[in-house]
């Protein structure tokens, strides 16, 4: 435990000193700012009420979750592996008594924690906006309902980085993998509109599951069916990945 | 737990690539304490064997063993007496060299600041310990490595061209370094080089590697009973085994 607790923190580090965290923070609130400003001049332009407290976090999360969090997590993913591959820099921590295993593990562990801070202060920001410019119609439970909502998006993010983790483990280049993930991500999407029968078995429509736990009484049978293939996918992910990540010379 | 006076044991170590290169069927002893150096034209395995003793490459047979830990089975614990610098001393271009070293330090309970500060010391790197290494010449990175091979007070150093980019000063600071530890601190050096002179001013035994195989093991004393220097040894040996 005391290897795996090292390699994680020096993940933290690694991901803090190299500036991407405050670059991702630093875009959160322009996207946010944005978003209020449109809405402000929808309101003030049209006479149009644009959203109310409680809606302006739920907007953003449905922008936010389809663009800029799987491009952060693509960044800070493909910087974690490729990046490393490419410069020898994984020799670093491969020649400590520490195991590929928890090496691996630290890395996943430090990029989910990466996607988490970043939807909670995406949460928290876009709710200060909503409570500063928008008309007041929150009541505590709504405001936890939209917090989970935040929260869950967490987990088809989580998917999306090992796909890029299995990528990077393929590809050698990093430009590649960058690439190679977002023709995937574009064909996924479209693939869930013409094949809209079979769109449930996407990654990318599990994008939008948060919307399950928006609902007044939730869809338990959905959330299950949904939360089932997510960790199906998700374990294979893994194990196909650190196959690889073990199997590597270096 | 120190469990055998065989600080490194090769057995049946094989590795070979697709081009036909690798090390084929090596098989070793160091002792506790001795400074080996492994001799060899470039191409010949050295790298090779060296990242199969450091678990960088699986081996396609055979095994490794330090301190009686196989680094197949065992990694954590046969890595944990073990400090080493492959191929190039890599260091993270984005932070400092104390920072480098700090986060090299979290996989050991023993080494706090004061240890940072000691190898930074002793490797002459101590005034630049605030500058980041991409503005580091490949003899300041070679130095940087070298402190973080010996920041846990390693057993067992394994060290893959260590004078690489070393000025003159550099490299007899790093072969009196060497002799310090294995004399002080009982240190065993497995040490690869093609500078033949260094390997024969610092080796106490040399092992000719060529072709992906061992052609022979001395002590430096008798090679230099029967030849005139190491490198008249080197080339016989190759000789001998009708390679050249």
């Amino acid at each position: 435990m005391a290897a795996f607790k090292a390699a994680f923190l020096n993940e933290l580090e690694k991901l803090y000193k190299k500036r991407k965290f405050l670059v991702a923070l630093f875009i959160s609130l322009l996207v946010i700012i944005a978003g209020q400003l449109v809405i402000i001049g929808i309101r003030s332009g049209f006479g149009l009420r644009g959203v109310g407290s409680l809606e302006f976090p739920v907007l953003v999360l449905s922008i936010v979750i389809n663009t800029i969090l799987p491009l952060f997590t693509a960044l800070v993913t493909i910087d974690c592996f490729s990046g490393e591959f490419s410069r020898n820099l994984m020799r670093i921590t491969l020649t400590r008594p520490v195991s590929r295993f928890k090496i691996f593990t630290a890395k996943v562990t430090a990029i989910c924690s990466f996607i988490i801070t970043n939807l909670l202060l995406l949460f928290l920001l876009s709710a200060l906006a909503g409570f500063l410019f928008n008309v007041h119609s929150a009541t505590f439970t709504s405001w936890s309902k939209i917090l989970l909502a935040y929260l869950v998006s967490a987990l088809p993010l989580f998917l999306l980085a090992l796909l890029l983790i299995l990528l990077a483990n393929i590809i050698k280049n990093g430009t590649s993998v960058f690439f190679a993930s977002v023709i995937l991500f574009l064909a996924m999407k479209a693939a869930g509109v013409l094949l809209s029968q079979y769109s449930g078995l996407l990654m990318t429509t599990h994008l939008d599951w948060y919307k399950l736990w928006l609902a007044d009484f939730w869809p338990w049978d959905k959330i299950l069916r949904q939360f089932g293939l997510m960790l199906g996918y998700g374990i294979m992910l893994f194990t196909a990945a650190f196959y690889l990540f073990d199997k590597r010379d270096y | 737990m120190i469990n055998s006076c065989k600080a490194i044991e090769i057995t049946n170590l094989t590795k070979l690539y697709a081009n036909g290169r690798g090390i084929n069927d090596l098989n070793l002893e160091i002792n506790q304490g001795e400074v080996f150096g492994f001799l060899g034209p470039n191409g010949a395995g050295k790298t090779t064997a060296m990242k199969a003793m450091t678990g960088l490459i699986k081996p396609d047979r055979g095994d490794v063993k330090i301190f009686g830990y196989s680094i197949r089975d065992q990694y954590e614990l046969a890595m944990s007496e073990v400090g080493c610098l492959i191929e190039t001393a890599e260091s993270y271009p984005f932070l400092s060299a104390w920072d480098n070293l700090k986060l090299q330090a979290r996989y050991y309970p023993k080494v706090d600041t004061k240890r940072i500060e000691e190898v930074l010391e002793l490797t002459g790197m101590l005034k630049y310990k605030d500058e980041k290494p991409r503005r580091f010449s490949l003899g300041m990175k070679q130095r940087l490595g070298l402190a973080a091979a010996i920041l846990s007070k390693p057993k067992v150093l394994i060290l893959d061209e260590p004078l690489n980019g070393l000025d003159v000063e550099g490299m007899i600071e790093m072969r009196n370094l060497i002799k310090r530890l294995a004399e002080n601190e009982s240190i065993t050096f497995f040490i690869s080089s093609h500078l033949i002179h260094d390997v024969e001013l610092t080796c106490t035994r040399i092992g000719v590697i060529y072709d992906g195989a061992i052609l022979n093991v001395d002590y430096t004393q008798n090679i230099l009973q029967n030849y005139a220097s190491v490198e008249n040894y080197f080339v016989s040996e190759v000789e001998r085994n009708g390679r050249i």
